[in-house]
């Protein structure tokens, strides 16, 4: 596993998490995870469905307050000082929270005017950025009408737009084809190995075992086991530690018989 | 392994009371939403109920040979358009979740009809046509009585399966998403249309004379619209041969539509085709160029009003509520005139009615919303671009309106005072209409039907929006009454005041508005978010 060099000067955590404690009516769904990201590294965020990945991470990008605790990204207070803190972040959300009935060209200048950018660099980027991702420069399609790819790709191209020093991504590897999973590494890997950060949540260990040089487990809200990969997975594979932490059952044993 | 006798109705009514319960479970503002709808449905139950009864009291069968065709018929019309104009269709029971049960058509035709029966609306418009059972006893005994309940037992029904049916069949017909918006705005147009419509036949109603108009209910007494309502009094005036076939006339009406219903119902089972993702290619525009409107800046406010506008035709809800107002706002005051009334007496109410579409702004949105809030725009801005695009449509047509006006009542220095007065109401309007569309936003259904509104609690947020509207009515009312009392002043003074008046208010609005947008952002992104 070759770690990327760090190219940032900066020691403060990309991402930090302070207790984050969220509960909805009666249910925990998360309860006092703490987590250091160090800046420059390639954070997976593991765990079940319904473990609280997104809830995690709605919380560490300002999109949902959390009942207890602090978020803090590349220093600044999500929640005291959020226009510091979301001015360097990227994210792609979870779903398809895009205005999808904008055409990929006008989605992308929406979000590059709105992140303050002159029109000229917006125009520039994300011609860029759709011409490399395939998405078509002069694509009239509106992306409501998009394939699941195809709106992941423009969901990461929306994120990356504004030059991120963070990127929280959530589940973009779901429903994508392999030539635009390939592609999307391919992005992210030079993104980080240009001195970014990315953090991104799902349940495919291949994928973070591949790229990823930290990683955390989450189940039931509570935070499983975190650090560096090699730390984590020690001399097994990751998914029999996933599945030995989260101790959900792989095999079945005499039901089912009239399968 | 071998499947079971189909289920009966039992299950479905069960899960629809369930649904209702659990939708109310855990949140006093669903449930203080919930009462306000229980009392509401009861006002119109007792209200009803008594309007029915009053021919049977008063022992007149002229006038209950009018009113129960023709009550009958509104009921049934209202069954039909109400849930799409304003209380949305329930989709609590959306067919599409059991497309993959191993269920009959029958079976699941007739497990959603009973499930439609189950609640509020079909409650209290039974205890309303009940009224009609006490005026046929009342002039001819407990036959026509018995004769009138069988009546309004079918009558109900009728209402129930009309309004499933067509719904249904409209919301489900077209496969692709571009056909399904146009007809959703061509429905809209319909509904709207039958407002002015109804108004224009109530101003006939007023100038022509009653045996016209109980021929016309006689003839409706005989249409699938009005037979089932008329059964008792078919019996009380002696005709008692009528009865069956009047009762036969509403049941293959209500057989035909079930019918038809089950036939769509496999269309409805099957949801969306997935469009092919058509690639129009050919253009040297800039993206930036694409996106902004002409002449906005190429800001952060430029690019928000401009993807608003955008918004406000390209979605179809947004689009039906444009269309739906456009329609009203042009009709009412010719249909208005029509009615000899004074077109001037409705103009608050137009302005007013305008800023209506913004009541829910960021449920349009869904949780789309999280991109600004990510990008950190500021409330302030975050408020005004969306009230700036929403202007942008609405002055244009305020102006039309005004112009309207002042040619219909032949007098064209009405213009610009009766301008000011729309562009105050419409200020005054947006002040109360904004910061609720923050601290009161739902999440509309991630549904194929853009009538739909989230299940459980529709009517109160129908309420909420008359609430909405009687308050900007009554808060512009002072300047109408201002314009009366001055005559020809206002002629002079109305538009600068009119527009004094509505900024004032827009701006005490959009202040609370971006300071609650502010502070709640995230609390209003999971409100608005589907599900959660």
């Amino acid at each position: 596993m070759t770690v990327p060099t760090q190219r940032t000067d900066e020691q403060v955590a990309a991402m930090s998490l302070r207790g984050l404690v969220k509960r909805f009516d009666a249910k925990l769904a998360v309860s006092g995870v703490s987590l250091d990201v160090p800046a420059g590294s390639f954070y997976g965020l593991l765990g079940p469905n319904g473990a609280g990945k997104t809830t995690t991470l709605s919380m560490a990008v300002g999109l949902l307050r959390p009942d207890e605790g602090r978020a803090f990204l590349l220093g600044y207070d999500v929640w005291a000082d959020p226009a510091a803190a979301k001015a360097r972040l990227g994210v792609l959300p979870d779903g398809v929270r895009l205005f999808d009935r904008l055409t990929g060209p006008e989605l992308l200048a929406y979000h590059g005017l709105l992140r303050g950018m002159d029109a000229a660099t917006v125009d520039q980027r994300a011609r860029e950025l759709l011409d490399v991702l395939e998405l078509g420069v002069g694509n009239r399609t509106l992306v409501v009408d998009y394939s699941a790819g195809m709106k992941k790709k423009i969901g990461l191209a929306c994120a990356l737009l504004h030059g991120p020093r963070l990127l929280v991504l959530d589940e973009p590897f779901e429903a994508v084809d392999p030539v635009s999973a390939a592609l999307i590494r391919d992005i992210l890997q030079r993104f980080v190995a240009g001195g970014g950060t990315v953090v991104f949540s799902s349940h495919v260990m291949e994928v973070v075992e591949r790229l990823c040089d930290h990683v955390a487990i989450l189940s039931d809200g509570v935070l499983r086991r975190h650090g560096t990969l090699a730390e984590v997975r020690g001399d097994r594979s990751l998914e029999e530690v996933f599945v030995q932490v989260v101790g959900g059952r792989v095999a079945t044993g005499s039901e089912l018989a009239w399968l | 392994m071998a499947v079971t006798a189909a289920p009966g109705i039992g299950p479905f009514v069960r899960l629809k009371l369930r649904l209702i319960a659990n939708g109310l479970r855990g949140r006093p503002a669903r449930v203080a939403m919930f009462v306000v709808g229980v009392l509401f449905s009861g006002f119109f139950a007792v209200a009803g109920y008594a309007i029915f009864a009053i021919p049977g009291v008063a022992d007149d069968p002229h006038a209950a040979g009018i009113l129960l065709p023709l009550g009958g018929t509104v009921i049934v019309l209202g069954w039909l358009f109400l849930p799409l104009v304003f209380f949305g269709v329930d989709e609590s029971l959306d067919p599409a979740r059991f497309a993959l049960l191993p269920l009959r058509r029958r079976t699941l035709v007739r497990g959603m009809f009973a499930a439609a029966l189950a609640g509020l609306p079909a409650v209290a418009t039974l205890v309303a046509m009940a009224g009609m059972v006490q005026t046929a006893a009342g002039l001819g005994g407990p036959f026509a009585a018995l004769g009138q309940l069988a009546g309004i037992v079918c009558g109900l029904l009728l209402c129930v399966a009309v309004s499933r049916s067509v719904t249904s069949a409209f919301a489900t017909a077209l496969r692709s998403r571009r056909s399904r918006d146009l007809a959703a705005i061509a429905l809209a147009l319909l509904a709207a249309a039958l407002g002015p419509l109804q108004l224009a036949v109530l101003a006939g109603a007023e100038r022509a004379d009653w045996d016209t108009v109980a021929t016309v209910a006689d003839v409706i007494g005989w249409t699938p619209l009005g037979s089932p309502y008329t059964i008792g009094l078919e019996i009380a005036a002696g005709r008692a041969w009528a009865a069956p076939l009047k009762l036969l006339i509403a049941l293959a009406a209500i057989g035909g539509l079930l019918w038809w219903w089950s036939a769509t119902l496999e269309n409805a089972m099957l949801g969306t085709a997935a469009e092919g993702g058509r690639r129009a290619t050919g253009t040297d525009r800039t993206p930036v160029d694409l996106l902004l409107v002409r002449r906005l800046p190429r800001s952060r406010f430029g690019a928000l009003v401009s993807r608003e506008v955008r918004y406000w035709w390209r979605e179809t809800r947004r689009r039906a509520s444009l269309l739906t107002f456009s329609m009203v706002a042009l009709f009412l005051p010719v249909s208005l005139t029509i009615g000899s009334g004074s077109p001037g007496s409705m103009v608050i109410f137009v302005g007013a009615l305008a800023a209506l579409a913004l009541a829910n702004q960021f449920g349009f949105d869904g949780s789309a919303y999280a991109t600004n809030i990510t990008a950190g725009v500021p409330g302030r801005v975050e408020i005004n671009s969306r009230a700036a695009a929403h202007a942008i449509y609405t002055i244009p047509l305020l102006v039309v309106v005004a112009v309207l006006v002042g040619a219909l009542s032949a007098s064209p220095g009405r213009i610009p005072g009766t301008f000011g007065l729309l562009i105050a109401a419409y200020g005054v309007g947006l002040g109360l209409v904004l910061p609720v569309s923050v601290r009161a936003a739902y999440a509309f259904p991630a549904s194929t039907n853009p009538f739909a509104m989230s299940s459980g609690g529709g009517p109160a947020k129908g309420l909420l929006t008359f609430g909405l509207l009687f308050g900007a009515v009554l808060i512009s009312l002072p300047l109408q009454i201002v314009a009366l009392a001055l005559g020809p002043v206002w002629l002079w003074i109305g538009l600068p005041v009119g527009i004094a008046y509505g900024v004032a208010a827009f701006l005490i609005g959009s202040g609370i508005a971006a300071d609650l947008a502010d502070k709640r952002a995230p609390e209003l992104l999971a409100a608005v978010s589907p599900q959660r």
